[in-house]
């Protein structure tokens, strides 16, 4: 199991593709950085910076883009085969992804939302937000780790999830903010920490019960999916 | 039977008719690009996620008509339905410029592309006319639906109807400069990786995240910095070069004096991105 963690790492960070997460987080903290910096109050920029950027991007894209590649990369090049082969139980390789995938986007997400909370406002701030983004961490890779299992396109899928459902939809229609991540994340943060600078709009225990549901059960729906998982020959 | 110069001649027919030029060729790589932009000529499960975009944009397009038709009232004009859906048009870049760059890297077809008369400049000019028609279609046919429904209701005769075509015109104008501007964009990042899935993400975290910078921008104490805000992210640029030219616009940009500079940075970055994509598919037709 641990040797699945670490070929996953591998492949995640190998050559120079660890770079290309750094952008994200950097400019989150470069932004808050310069407002810090201007002197302008946080209630002006910490929105644009903790929401808009941290929470609504920075959170889902690199879960988006850590969390279908510890899978879907090696189902897209056909490498899955040689795992799958091994005498291993295929709920040790969701597993081993899986906390890699969650590790992964937690680091690189709740680092840079500590020191932009930090410069937002306390170190209280900092800690609610980090606390909140590793709970979104682990719902987020549970969910797009389970979309890299159900579709040949799972950044698509992905993509759709956050664009439409949590961006689109949930500006016009509320009842889906119910059901969508990023909602939870903000509710927990705000609730640890409260400030003018997020908007919480459920209560924390269902943010809490919900991402639960949320990891738990994408975890167990992509373990059930790879134990029945066959290799296709031609992709479309 | 041998003719000279010929080592061996094993007797294969030779073909004598005529060569279709390079024109020949780019003609049918942008046929074959906006084809596969929509999946047609592929699976069904190709054409899921294009046709999805297009017809919530088509859904919205119908509503938007239908309202107008019910209660006389437009409640989304041809230029602002475009940046409402900016999120859906997202989405389809993402979707549309892998299919069109990545799959060639990927499947290592760019070596037989540049083994036939074409040029770097054929094969981006072609990817990027087909990127653009893409786009703009997606845009264009959902605001000629709208269009129809206001001109059909229209009580002021051919009067309103000539009326409504004058606010069609400049619509699907702004709708050409947004499929310049991500086509450009989205394509160049594409370029840049063979996984369809990487050049996904790429291009949704670089129209993503450019956006909240405008936010930072504007709430800074300087109205020089706000005025230029807009500059930081393709989105807002658009929307501030259709404000300069309209003189009023859907988002709420400060332009203050600095309107030409919109337009100049729209053109640069245009220009730009399709320098660096006939940079980037030079070393490729070297090959």
């Amino acid at each position: 199991m641990s040797t699945v963690a670490m070929i996953t790492a591998r492949g995640l960070f190998g050559r120079r593709r660890a770079l290309l997460l750094l952008p994200l987080p950097l400019l989150l903290i470069g932004l808050a950085a310069i407002c810090r910096a201007y002197g302008v109050s946080p209630d002006m920029w910490g929105n644009a910076v903790i929401y808009s950027l941290g929470l609504a991007v920075v959170l889902p894209v690199v879960a988006l883009i850590v969390g279908t590649g510890v899978l879907g990369s090696e189902i897209d090049d056909g490498t899955i085969v040689h795992i799958l082969t091994k005498p291993l139980p295929r709920r040790d390789i969701i597993l081993a992804k899986y906390a890699v995938a969650a590790s992964v986007t937690a680091v690189v997400s709740a680092v840079p939302l500590f020191v932009a909370g930090i410069l937002a406002g306390s170190v209280k701030l900092g800690a609610a937000l980090a606390a909140a983004s590793v709970v979104g961490a682990l719902a987020y890779s549970a969910l797009f780790l389970l979309f890299s299992l159900l579709s040949r396109r799972p950044v698509l899928l992905g993509l759709v999830y956050i664009l439409v459902w949590e961006g689109l939809l949930g500006n016009f229609v509320s009842g889906t903010k119910s059901l969508s991540v990023g909602q939870y994340v903000v509710t927990i943060a705000d609730k640890i920490s409260p400030t003018n600078i997020l908007a919480s709009s459920v209560g924390l225990t269902t943010a809490i019960v919900m991402s639960a549901i949320f990891t738990i059960l994408g975890t167990l729906a992509a373990i059930n999916r790879l134990g029945s998982f066959s290799l296709a020959g031609e992709t479309s | 039977m041998s003719e000279a110069g010929v080592i061996h001649d094993i007797g294969y027919q030779r073909y004598s008719g005529p060569r279709l030029g390079r024109l020949a060729l780019q003609q049918a790589l942008y046929v074959h690009g906006l084809r596969s932009a929509f999946g047609l000529g592929r699976s069904a499960k190709a054409k899921i996620f294009p046709w999805l975009v297009f017809g919530i944009m088509l859904l919205v397009a119908v509503i938007v008509a239908a309202v107008r038709a019910v209660g006389g009232e437009s409640i989304l004009s041809y230029t602002s339905f475009a940046d409402q859906m900016s999120f859906l048009i997202i989405f389809f870049v993402a979707i549309v410029a892998p299919q069109l760059v990545s799959r060639d890297l990927r499947a290592g077809t760019l070596p037989l592309y540049f083994s036939r008369p074409l040029r770097a400049a054929d094969y981006v000019s072609a990817k990027y006319a087909a990127m653009v028609s893409a786009i703009w279609l997606l845009l264009g046919v959902p605001q000629f639906v709208m269009f129809l429904g206001a001109a059909f209701t229209t009580e002021d005769g051919f009067k309103g109807v000539w009326n409504e075509i004058g606010d069609l015109l400049p619509g699907w104008g702004y709708s050409l400069l947004w499929a310049l501007m991500f086509a450009g964009i989205s394509l160049l990042i594409a370029s840049f990786t063979g996984k369809q899935a990487f050049a996904a993400g790429g291009i949704v975290a670089v129209m993503l995240m450019t956006t909240p910078i405008v936010g930072v921008l504007a709430s800074l104490p300087n109205t020089t910095a706000n005025s230029l805000a807009g500059l930081a992210s393709p989105v807002f640029l658009i929307a501030g070069v259709g404000e300069w030219l309209r003189g009023t616009g859907g988002m709420e940009l400060d332009l203050g004096r600095f309107g030409p500079i919109y337009g100049i940075e729209a053109v640069c970055l245009i220009a730009a991105c399709l320098l660096l994509l006939l940079a980037r598919y030079r070393k490729v037709a070297s090959l």
